[in-house]
């Protein structure tokens, strides 16, 4: 019967076309020990492809691990987490300070205000500087040359928002007449300039300069927006930061075209352009102007102080031979693009970018692999490795058991794995803290958590000890404060808060709340009660949940706990303050710039002060730590403010979690002596815990090669 | 017939209409924003969030995105937000690598479920029927991504071959013929795992529809004519009981634009399930909703065409 036959041959057919195809399927064996390539290259694993290879446009971290690659920066940081020169060879800050001259007030020593009396005073103050105080004197000591810009007048037209409503914008036309100004060049950055020189000038020299009255709009603006506009155009002083970079000469970019100044200052003006949408633009807004000096000399002045800024020039390099507005307008012709509309965004140069970067792109097949191959040409000495292979495998699991068969040569541990892998002789094996920490954080609008003793109290309820040992398996660490935790910033000093259930009814008791009959604590009648709430989807937060829920009821606190979906999590409840208390991480950069989370003025909503936490020497040391440029202050300032921040406990701060890689045992540094001779050296991490430092000196033997212990 | 296909034009191009509108309102009205607005970004400046808003129309009332949205994609403009590749070609691109595995996946599903069904209409009550009950239930009730991981330790510590992804990593320099038998092995495990439970369901129902037709008078007239037990099967009951089947097949058509979520993240296939899935996660609305768009062309071009077959197969039915 033919229909049988058919149905039973079909499917054994099928089958057997299927199976055979095993013989002809290379092993693991094979791939890894016949392919004497395979030692040449580094094979890393992503569980997320990369969106747009473009340093200036991404924001995803697959993305910037190929950018970091193929692009270079003008610095970087090095072992200490120091800025260290890549694409600069050297810089230098200085500044620029600006003051008008305030005819209005009375300056000691002076009958009359003119701007070269001024200049006088302070010239011969620099003269004999003896008289005054030391700080004084080092301000003194750090100007190099006073100036006088004389006055001005200028018309210019501003869009300004309507007070009434928010949508709408209004044409304003300004005329300014500003008297003469007085420019101080300084050798170094000085935040506390015009305090000092206040000494001088007389107390209120400064802030009771009108710039007001040097300005007329049409029409005429409310105050408010009268005091923005004198801001924006007539601050009484004025700080304008100048970095100068010194360029490496016969830097090449990928395709031979050498680095200048004006690829630089290209960059800038990418991430700027509105069209470009980068996502980078708040770093630079800072920034005043970009001028190119000479082909290797490029001066960054700032509008401000503002400190973190500096770091912002380990952006990625572009090339403007190829993304300028003439090669930009020749890739749209040759698409057939609308030329209005064809961005850097729309560019084919964000699928296959030239940098100047160690490693140069090869391919990119979408979800499955991106090739990149080493710079002979790279400034530093070409990386060691041939190729540098990034492999998406979206499953952790696979990633494992890829791992294992060599065909990537890094997996990162999972928490529960790390007992097991850390040890395993046939790997080495890397750990560190990650930057970013999970808190507990408390509505301080909301009562009971206004009184300082409550959040005391809460914090030294829960046994943090506990949830790092069973709910992280011991890949977590205490923390104490905002900062990250191998950085300077972070005050070692502080301890922990101790788990101490007593002490913390000792507090409430303080507070007033005392257990009642039924043991529950209570205030005027009331119950301490509240809502702990956190996202849906993260099993860690959720485990933190229920461990604080149980630690705070054992000393009488009713706490009921919700977990609500992400988006909902945060568009209703975070952004528009509606929680007594919530579970939450933050994930941190290394700067200590701490302003949008707990400088007060953050506080509203849709901001990230959430907690509403405020506090005016907190708000104080916030401000002084984005504009100071010393380390030195800026690590005295960022300890005293870590204090402040631990000592008022607005989070109960948990734990900054432990992050674990192994790597195969056969990857090497490879170094070379005085000699010449070739010499392997284990990989070693650098303080701050990154292994991949000295990437570029890696290499994989055929064998594990034996260190002395 | 014309009249009928004309009707029937008319009337899914007024049902795609409403589903357009409604699964646009359903994806824009879920809570949640683009990763490139995200509000909990804090290198994200509040201009920033709303020069992107404005960019992709989203600060427009629902009404007028939806209008972009619809002439974008009929003039094939969309493009999606997380990389500014146009949405048809990243779509045409997935697509093609999810297409063997879905042909595959059905052929073994169809060709393996017919003759372990009918057997077990045939020996109703025997061991073997009830062997095959039995896998057919632990088929449909083992999780399909304990089942993958089951696979793929079993066969990578066996016999130490690769089975993640569309091909041997690194395999590009090998001659042709390689090539293809390389790209069959990576074939095979994915596309078992998504035939499994199509066989163990397929094959249920196969069972249950040779039995209802081999109870049916007609089979017992042949029975007793004297015909031979194979003649009987599968030339008389076989035949009939096909009829449901085949409007089954037209609803095979939307499952190519699917995909599978979870055997492609697992086996690292960069198929069309887990741009979805990604796309859902980014609320990358421009890709979710071609991509709803497209399976809903699909599903009722599939209907159409089951209803086409059926009027073919079945001369009782005359529209």
């Amino acid at each position: 019967m033919t229909t049988k036959r058919i149905l039973i041959l079909a499917p054994l057919v099928l089958t057997v076309i299927l199976l055979q195809s095993y013989l002809w399927v290379p092993t693991y064996e094979e791939q890894a020990k016949g392919n004497p390539q395979r030692l040449h290259q580094y094979i890393n694993a992503s569980i997320g492809d990369a969106a747009i290879l473009n340093p200036i446009l991404s924001a995803d971290s697959a993305s910037s691990e190929i950018t970091d690659k193929v692009f270079e920066g003008l610095i970087d940081r090095d072992e200490e987490l120091r800025f260290r020169g890549r694409l600069a060879a050297s810089w230098d800050i200085s500044e620029e300070a600006f003051f008008y001259v305030n005819a209005a007030t009375d300056v000691p020593g002076l009958d009359q205000v003119s701007p070269r009396a001024i200049i006088d005073l302070i010239q011969a103050a620099r003269n004999q500087k003896a008289r005054f105080s030391a700080e004084l004197q080092k301000t003194l000591d750090n100007i190099v040359t006073v100036s006088l810009v004389s006055a001005r007048t200028e018309r210019v037209t501003e869009q300004i928002r309507d007070p009434s409503d928010d949508q709408k914008t209004q044409k304003i036309d300004i005329t300014i007449s500003a008297p003469a100004r007085i420019k101080l060049y300084l050798k170094t950055v000085d935040q506390d300039l015009f305090v000092h020189l206040s000494q001088i000038l007389g107390k209120n020299y400064f802030n009771s300069f009108d710039g007001a009255k040097f300005l007329v709009t049409t029409p005429a603006v409310g105050t408010d927006q009268l005091n923005a506009l004198v801001q924006k155009f007539l601050p009484a002083v004025e700080h304008n930061p100048i970095i100068e970079f010194q360029l490496r000469p016969d830097v090449k970019f990928h395709d031979g075209h050498s680095v200048d100044a004006h690829d630089v200052k290209f960059t800038y003006d990418a991430i700027m352009h509105p069209r470009n949408l980068s996502p980078r633009v708040s770093s630079y807004e800072p920034v005043k102007e970009v001028l190119v000096i000479d082909p290797l000399t490029v001066r960054v002045i700032y509008k401000r102080l503002y400190s973190p800024a500096i770091g912002s020039w380990a952006m990625g390099i572009l090339p403007e031979h190829l993304l300028n507005d003439a090669a930009l307008k020749k890739e749209a012709l040759a698409l057939g693009k609308d030329l209005q509309s064809f961005s850097m965004r729309q560019s084919g140069f964000n699928r296959h970018p030239i940098g100047c970067g160690p490693f140069v792109f090869r391919e990119w097949v979408s979800d499955q692999y991106i090739f990149l191959d080493r710079f002979d040409e790279y400034w530093e000495g070409p990386p060691h490795y041939e190729k540098y292979v990034f492999r998406v495998i979206p499953d952790l699991l696979t990633q494992e058991m890829e791992f294992y068969a060599g065909t990537i040569d890094s997996y990162g541990v999972q928490p529960h794995q790390v007992k097991r892998l850390k040890d395993d002789p046939n790997f080495q094996s890397f750990s560190g803290t990650s930057l970013g920490f999970s808190y507990i954080g408390y509505n301080v609008r909301r009562k009971p958590f206004g009184d300082r003793r409550v959040r005391q109290a809460l914090s030294m309820a829960i046994d943090v000890n506990k949830i790092i040992e069973y709910v992280l398996y011991n890949q977590g660490e205490r923390i104490t404060g905002p900062f990250p935790k191998q950085t300077d910033f972070y005050n070692p000093s502080i301890e922990p808060v101790p788990y101490d259930p007593e002490g913390a009814l000792k507090l409430l008791a303080e507070a007033g709340w005392n257990r009642n009959d039924q043991g529950w604590l209570e205030k005027n009648g009331q119950r301490l009660q509240f809502k702990l709430i956190t996202n849906n989807g993260n099993d860690i937060r959720k485990a933190i949940l229920a461990i604080a829920q149980d630690s705070w009821k054992q000393i009488g606190i009713d706490v009921r706990t919700d977990l609500v979906e992400w988006a909902v999590f945060i568009q209703e409840r975070v952004n528009k303050l509606d929680f007594d208390a919530l579970v939450l991480g933050w994930s941190m950069g290394i700067d200590p710039d701490l302003y949008q989370i707990w400088h007060s003025s953050q506080t509203g909503y849709n901001q990230l002060n959430f907690v509403g936490f405020a506090n005016n020497e907190a708000d104080d040391l916030i401000i002084k730590i984005r504009q100071e440029y010393n380390h030195a202050q800026l690590v005295e300032y960022c300890h005293r403010l870590h204090d402040i921040i631990a000592n008022e406990q607005p989070y109960t701060f948990l734990f900054v979690s432990r992050w674990t890689a192994i790597l195969d045992k056969r990857i090497v540094i490879k170094e070379f002596d005085d000699q010449a001779n070739i010499a392997y050296r284990k990989i070693t991490p650098t303080k701050t815990g990154n292994y991949t430092f000295h990437f570029n000196k890696w290499i994989k033997l055929a064998q594990a090669p034996e260190f002395a212990p | 017939m014309i009249s009928f296909i004309g009707r029937s034009i008319v009337q899914k191009i007024i049902t795609l209409f409403f589903v357009s509108i409604v699964s646009f309102l359903i994806i824009h009205l879920a809570p949640g924003e683009p990763s490139q607005v995200d509000p909990m970004n804090p290198k994200f400046t509040r201009e920033m969030v709303e020069r992107f808003r404005e960019e992709f129309h989203l600060d427009k009332p629902l009404y007028r995105q939806y209008l972009y949205f619809y002439r974008d994609l009929f003039s094939g403009k969309t493009i999606s937000w997380k990389d500014n590749q146009p949405a048809f070609k990243k779509i045409w691109e997935r697509f093609l690598n999810s297409l063997p595995l879905f042909i595959v996946g059905t052929i073994l599903t169809w060709t393996i479920s017919f003759p372990v069904g009918i057997r077990s209409a045939i020996f109703r009550g025997g061991i073997y029927d009830r062997s095959a009950t039995f896998f057919s239930y632990l088929l449909i009730s083992i999780p399909g991504f304990f089942f993958a991981y089951i696979l793929i330790m079993f066969v990578v510590n066996q016999f130490h071959v690769p089975v993640i992804g569309m091909e041997t990593f690194g395999i590009g320099e090998t001659s042709g013929f390689n090539r293809i038998m390389d790209r069959i092995w990576h074939l095979l495990l994915p596309s078992l795992l998504g035939a499994t439970a199509g066989i163990a369901v397929l094959s249920r129902f196969v069972r249950s529809q040779m039995l209802e037709v081999e109870g049916q008078d007609y089979v017992r007239t042949a029975k007793a004519k004297g015909l031979a037990p194979d003649q009987v099967h599968y030339k008389h009951a076989l035949r009939n009981a096909l009829l449901p089947f085949v409007t089954m097949f037209g609803l095979i058509l939307p499952g190519l634009i699917g995909g599978s979520v979870i055997i492609e993240s697992i086996f690292a296939w960069p198929g069309m399930g887990r741009m979805a899935y990604e796309a859902i996660l980014a609320r990358d609305y421009p890709i979710i909703l071609t991509l709803n768009f497209v399976s809903a062309v699909l599903v009722l071009i599939g209907t159409f065409i089951s209803d086409l077959l059926y009027m073919v197969v079945d001369p009782r039915i005359r529209l």
